[in-house]
């Protein structure tokens, strides 16, 4: 059997571990680029398990992301759907100039920049999640807090805040929410952002800049009682 | 550098996005510029309130739809391809015959070069062809170790087939010798059988300096499904910790999410050398926040408290 075939049985036995928020960073550097290149090469000559083994590398994160940006379950699955349709149609176009991370990044962020911009001119903000159910909570109460348990009072203050962070994120342009999800919650480097956003460094600077005006803007006034 | 330049540039500081000249000017400026330094305080504060409320996870269930419903979606997709990408612009092309009398030649040289070539195979395979020498017969000569796809040509009878032959071998060498070598690198990632994986680990073990290796190592650690592989290679990376950042980020997954509570603890041994590294302050940081492992978490803990802040 092809060493080069066996590889491919074998990558991601075990599969990606799903790792916390703040870990998001560190395991994009880490993921093996050897493996994806071989996966890529393998799924542009139409090997579907090899695609979808890179799904699987990289789906929660863009999951995730969608999850962060729409705040509705039925809209995140809906561009992740979107997302890698679109990435397995045109796969045979990827010419390795970037990583796979940061072109199937590229799809996403565009969607969701979409899908902002249609909100937006719907005038809904997003300060609640919907599930497929149909069913509506805020996306922000529903982590779990240990610490909350034990302190009812800590509990409501904590759902304040997130309230106050989701208007105040709504009130972004798409663009800035954009390159404060990715910087601030996901933790790119900038550079990495303005590779995805098909824009520079420093303009991926001064848009963060302008987010963190805006935001702090509209948490002072809570920061301050 | 002045106070308008600081304030601008504040959160750049604070996401760790200043280059390291500017960095130093700007801790300078703020060390004695009372104002700047609030407002350094202020963004610091704007991120500290903004990662107080952690943003949700999907949950598995999510996951296991989105997947679902993808996998279904990919059994109709099409990829493009390649030639559909590039429609043969047939008056272009001509143009450029035209005005490229290099190209014309060099393509009439190929199309007879081309032309000769065929007609020698066609010939060879009449005087050699025949049931006995048919070259389309790969069982005669191995067994089929699995079938990898099989696509029929539309409108017609062909049918292509891709399959792998399975031919027993065997090989002599020392750990030196490059092929033996990339057969323990195989081995170690992709055999089923987990006492060859085990084996060829502990091989790989003794030349952890070379880089295949290491990523073979690194592999292992993060996918293999045997604990006492993944604990084998840990051991071999341990020493590597400090300066290969691949190595930290590994252990570091295997600190959060490596479903063995022995490979996580022995983890948090070997990146406790490491601590003052900001993303193994930020993982000690979540554990020692809401690990379900006592162990893990006060461990952590303690290894909080003994590393001092870096900002």
């Amino acid at each position: 059997m092809p060493a080069e075939a066996l590889v491919l049985t074998a990558v991601g036995a075990r599969g990606p571990k799903s790792l916390p928020a703040k870990a998001g960073r560190m395991v994009s550097q880490a993921l093996n680029r050897t493996d994806d290149s071989l996966l890529i090469r393998e799924a542009q000559r139409g090997d579907r398990a090899a695609f979808e083994e890179l799904v699987r590398q990289y789906d929660r994160a863009v999951l995730r992301l969608a999850l962060h940006l729409t705040g509705s379950e039925q809209d995140a699955q809906d561009i992740y759907q979107e997302a890698f349709l679109k990435a397995y149609r045109n796969l045979g176009s990827f010419r390795f100039e970037c990583s796979f991370y940061t072109w199937i990044y590229r799809i996403v962020t565009n969607l969701c920049l979409d899908h902002i911009r249609k909100r937006q001119v719907r005038k809904e903000d997003a300060p609640v999640v919907t599930t497929s159910e149909g069913e509506e909570y805020s996306l922000i109460d529903q982590v779990s807090d240990d610490r909350a348990h034990a302190n009812p009072e800590h509990d409501l203050m904590r759902r304040e805040l997130g309230t106050k962070i989701s208007v105040a994120l709504g009130k972004l342009t798409p663009r800035e929410r954009m390159v404060f999800e990715l910087k601030h919650y996901q933790g790119l480097k900038l550079r990495t952002i303005g590779e995805m956003l098909n824009t520079t460094e420093e303009t991926a600077k001064n848009t963060l800049f302008r987010a963190t005006q805006k935001l702090r803007a509209s948490l002072a006034p809570m920061r301050q009682s | 550098m002045n106070c308008d330049w600081i304030k601008e540039n504040a959160a750049l500081y604070v996401y760790e996005e200043l280059p390291d000249d500017q960095r130093h000017e700007f801790e300078q400026h703020v060390e004695r510029c009372l104002e700047c330094k609030r407002e350094v305080a202020g963004v610091r504060d704007f991120k500290m309130t903004m990662s107080a409320v952690s943003m949700p996870e999907p949950s598995p269930n999510l996951l296991a739809a989105s997947r679902m419903k993808l996998q279904e979606a990919l059994e109709t997709a099409n990829q493009s391809q390649g030639w559909s990408r590039f429609a043969f612009d047939l008056a272009g092309w001509l143009q450029q015959v035209r005005l490229s009398p290099a190209l014309t030649v060099a393509l009439l040289v190929f199309g007879f070069a081309a032309g000769t070539m065929a007609t020698y195979s066609y010939l060879n395979g009449r005087i050699l062809g025949g049931p006995g020498n048919n070259p389309a017969a790969p069982t005669a000569e191995a067994g089929i170790a699995s079938i990898r796809g099989i696509v029929q040509e539309p409108n017609s009878n062909k049918v292509q087939i891709k399959y792998d032959q399975l031919v027993p071998a065997q090989k002599e060498g020392s750990l030196d010798d490059p092929a033996i070598q990339q057969l323990l690198l195989f081995a170690a990632r992709s055999n089923t059988n987990s006492g060859v994986r085990m084996d060829a680990v502990n091989q790989l073990v003794q030349k952890p300096e070379d880089s295949k290796v290491r990523e073979a190592l690194i592999y292992a650690l993060r996918y293999d499904k045997n604990v006492g592989v993944r604990l084998k290679a840990l051991e071999a990376l341990r020493p590597y910790v400090k300066d290969d950042v691949r190595v930290r980020d590994a252990m570091l997954e295997a600190l959060m999410g490596d479903p063995n509570p022995g490979v996580r603890a022995q983890a948090l041994g070997v990146v406790k050398n490491v601590r003052q590294d900001a993303s193994v302050r930020a993982v000690l940081m979540q554990l020692a926040d809401k690990d379900s492992n006592v162990f893990i978490k006060s461990e952590s803990k303690r290894l909080l408290a003994q590393t001092p802040e870096m900002d």
